[in-house]
């Protein structure tokens, strides 16, 4: 395996110091006119050293933003070694998930079985998901480079309410941090007390997206088509009965998060872990979508997916289960991992990917540094 | 030709018939082969049950308004503690103790509520369990009925409307008091009305002036606090904040009570109801808090 978090911890070490630097005008995130932002650490480092293209690309790498150097106007300013070394850092952190159907159901009112009569055949492109879900040192770059000062990383509609996510000493950040950052032993443990906004601002800032239902899904369930017929899905990533080794539930009696690198046993066939247990994870797509069943709520719930250490039931936490909540929740087991569609990436890696539009301030900023 | 058969010895069986059992919970007597108490509707087997033990089993009742989780929380309460590995577990004795877990666990498992426990006492589900625990022995004996909060909320109002509910008070060792911290947090106050005129009633039984309500253990429990977490951060101030009367009268009137917060439901959503209204429906199923009340009144019990 792969990844190493206290590698990352390691080559990222966090520059608090950094923070009175942006007073002498050199930088600073602006939020007044949605312009692009310079990240807190960035802006203290030298000009020499921003207009280091191998500088910028490395420090990038250290905060896990490989999917956005490999955006294609961003991967197109870049030499082949940076962007060999970006695509091997998307091949250590992603998995591809391949195109094709997944058959969205929903169990809550059934037994074990799905029943095949109801749902829906959704079609799914091709896209690289987290092995891994993001981690509290993952999340610790993005508040310590004043992510939650980043306007143009958050919706728009949630821009008044930013001020209050904040952990328990007011910092922004995380619901259960203090401070700012959490203890050194939960490093590698996946973030929670983060709402779906969060997770998204998250998303965007490197370069990703939150996973569609759909897409969890069928990385989870690694559908088998047969023609004509609905795929053959397994009801959990290793196959279709539950086994407390391979996931933290209930059942495994940790009751609390563990490392993402625990339950190994749980992988998926395409090589992502952890996807049931431990944490709930926010998708993109609004809860009930697959239900014909009407809820009645204030504010659209988001859907949640996989389960958590708390889980009670094994059939709650399986791939077909679909949970919901508040978009503003920010709970002790909710957590998320990011995804990227593999047509979004440049067609160095992808082959025959089409050019896109620039998506979000943070790659304009990039690209236009790189470039410069 | 001479036909086989058992002939009922008739004479035994008006014997066993002029002898009365008691009932466990209202010691009044009862014909030995009835199901429920004549006078209460209290289950004859706890009487059966308590004799072949060697210790006399010790009462907790769960009280709240109706709505308030009694049963979520007692059914879920010996589902988690039905598991040998906690340091406290639970061994049902009879079938019959297994019903309300049983019934509630699949309701959950499925994503829906209980119905909600009917008035009538003969309806109402009894647990008797064994508590064991790891580092003491020996086990003890509990009786926990699942009350309804409608019946509860009539004796307050109206004293000996359901006396299985005083007898069963005057005898317990410990008490639930469920309120709906979800209901608090919004500002209704029905269930602070609820708490003092529990309290108020409690405090006023005289079966036995020596052992009164004052000094016994009871754990209020702010039930639902998955849906407001500063419950669970701190449910001392919680429930001074959001029942104020409540918080008063344990203050003036009890000196052994502790506050707690649990949830059973990660989140909830009103869904259509085909037969019209709307019906509550937990998301998932994340038990949080179940064991503590349960826990520190077994420790003050023994």
């Amino acid at each position: 395996m792969s990844f190493q978090p206290w590698t990352w911890f390691a080559r990222s070490p966090r520059e608090p110091e950094s923070k009175p630097k942006e007073q002498d005008g050199s930088a600073s995130s602006n939020s007044e006119n949605n312009a692009p932002a310079i990240p807190r650490h960035l802006a203290a480092r030298s000009v020499e050293q921003l207009e280091d293209t191998e500088g910028l690309v490395g420090d990038m790498l250290c905060q896990g933003r490989y999917a956005l150097l490999m955006r294609h106007q961003i991967a197109k300013t870049l030499s082949v070694e940076l962007l060999q070394q970006a695509r091997e850092a998307l091949n250590d952190a992603m998995s591809v998930i391949p195109q094709g159907e997944v058959h969205m159901t929903h169990r809550q009112d059934k037994e074990h079985d799905v029943d095949l009569q109801e749902g829906e055949l959704e079609h799914v492109e091709a896209l690289l998901l987290d092995r891994y879900p993001v981690t509290n040192i993952d999340y610790l770059e993005f508040v310590s480079v004043g992510g939650y000062e980043q306007m143009g990383l958050w919706d728009r509609d949630v821009w008044p309410a930013v001020v209050d996510f904040v952990d328990q000493t007011g910092h922004p950040g995380p619901r259960h941090w203090s401070n700012g950052s959490f203890p050194v032993k939960l490093c590698d443990h996946p973030v929670v007390g983060v709402n779906w906004y969060e997770a998204a601002a998250y998303g965007r800032w490197a370069g990703k997206r939150l996973p569609s239902d759909a897409e969890w899904v069928k990385a989870a369930a690694w559908p088998i088509s047969v023609s004509g017929a609905i795929p053959i899905q397994r009801r959990f990533p290793w196959g279709d009965s539950f086994d407390p080794t391979r996931a933290n539930i209930w059942n495994t009696g940790f009751k609390t998060t563990v490392s993402v690198q625990q339950f190994t046993e749980g992988v998926s066939p395409g090589s992502v872990y952890g996807l049931v247990g431990n944490v709930w994870e926010w998708t993109s797509t609004n809860y009930g979508t697959w239900d014909n069943r009407r809820f009645e709520m204030s504010t659209p719930f988001k859907s949640l997916r996989g389960g958590a250490f708390d889980t009670y039931f094994e059939s709650q936490a399986d791939n077909h289960f679909q949970s919901g909540d508040v978009p503003i929740a920010r709970k002790h087991n909710i957590g998320f991992r990011c995804a990227v569609g593999l047509a979004e990436l440049s067609p160095r890696l992808t082959v025959n990917g089409e050019h896109n539009e620039l998506a979000t301030a943070e790659e304009v900023h990039v690209a236009t540094t790189i470039a410069s | 030709m001479a036909a086989k058969g058992v002939l009922s010895m008739d004479s035994y069986r008006l014997a066993q018939y002029s002898v009365q059992v008691p009932c466990y919970i209202c010691e009044e007597g009862n014909s030995f082969d009835a199901e429920l108490c004549r006078h209460c509707h209290a289950p004859l087997v706890l009487a059966h049950q308590a004799k072949s033990a060697k210790v006399a089993p010790r009462m907790i009742a769960a009280l709240g308004a109706s709505g308030s989780g009694k049963t979520v929380y007692l059914a879920m309460l010996t589902d988690t503690l039905s598991h040998p590995r906690q340091s406290l577990h639970v061994v049902a004795r009879g079938a019959f103790s297994i019903t309300l877990q049983q019934n509630t666990v699949g309701a959950l498992q499925h994503c829906r509520f209980p119905e909600k426990t009917p008035s009538e006492p003969d309806r109402w589900n009894w647990i008797h369990c064994q508590v064991r625990q790891k580092k003491k022995s020996p086990p003890l004996e509990l009786i926990m009925p699942d009350l309804a909060g409608e019946a509860l909320a009539e004796e307050i109002d109206h004293p000996d409307t359901f006396p299985v509910i005083r007898i069963f008070l005057a005898k317990c060792d410990g008490l639930f008091i469920m309120a709906d911290a979800a209901r608090m947090s919004e500002g209704s106050k029905d269930q602070d009305f609820f708490g003092m005129k529990l309290l108020s009633y409690l405090s006023e039984m005289k079966e036995n002036p020596k052992q009164g309500w004052h000094t016994k253990p009871i754990a209020i429990i702010l039930s639902k606090a998955d849906e407001c977490e500063s419950c669970f951060e701190d449910p001392h101030t919680f429930t001074r904040e959001h029942s104020p009367g409540v918080w008063h009268q344990c203050e003036e009137r009890f000196t052994n009570y502790k506050m707690f917060a649990t949830g059973v439901a990660g989140a909830c959503a009103y869904r259509h109801n085909p037969r019209g209204g709307r019906i509550r429906v937990p998301l998932r199923v994340e038990p949080r808090g179940i064991i503590e009340p349960f826990e520190w009144l077994i420790h003050k019990l023994t």
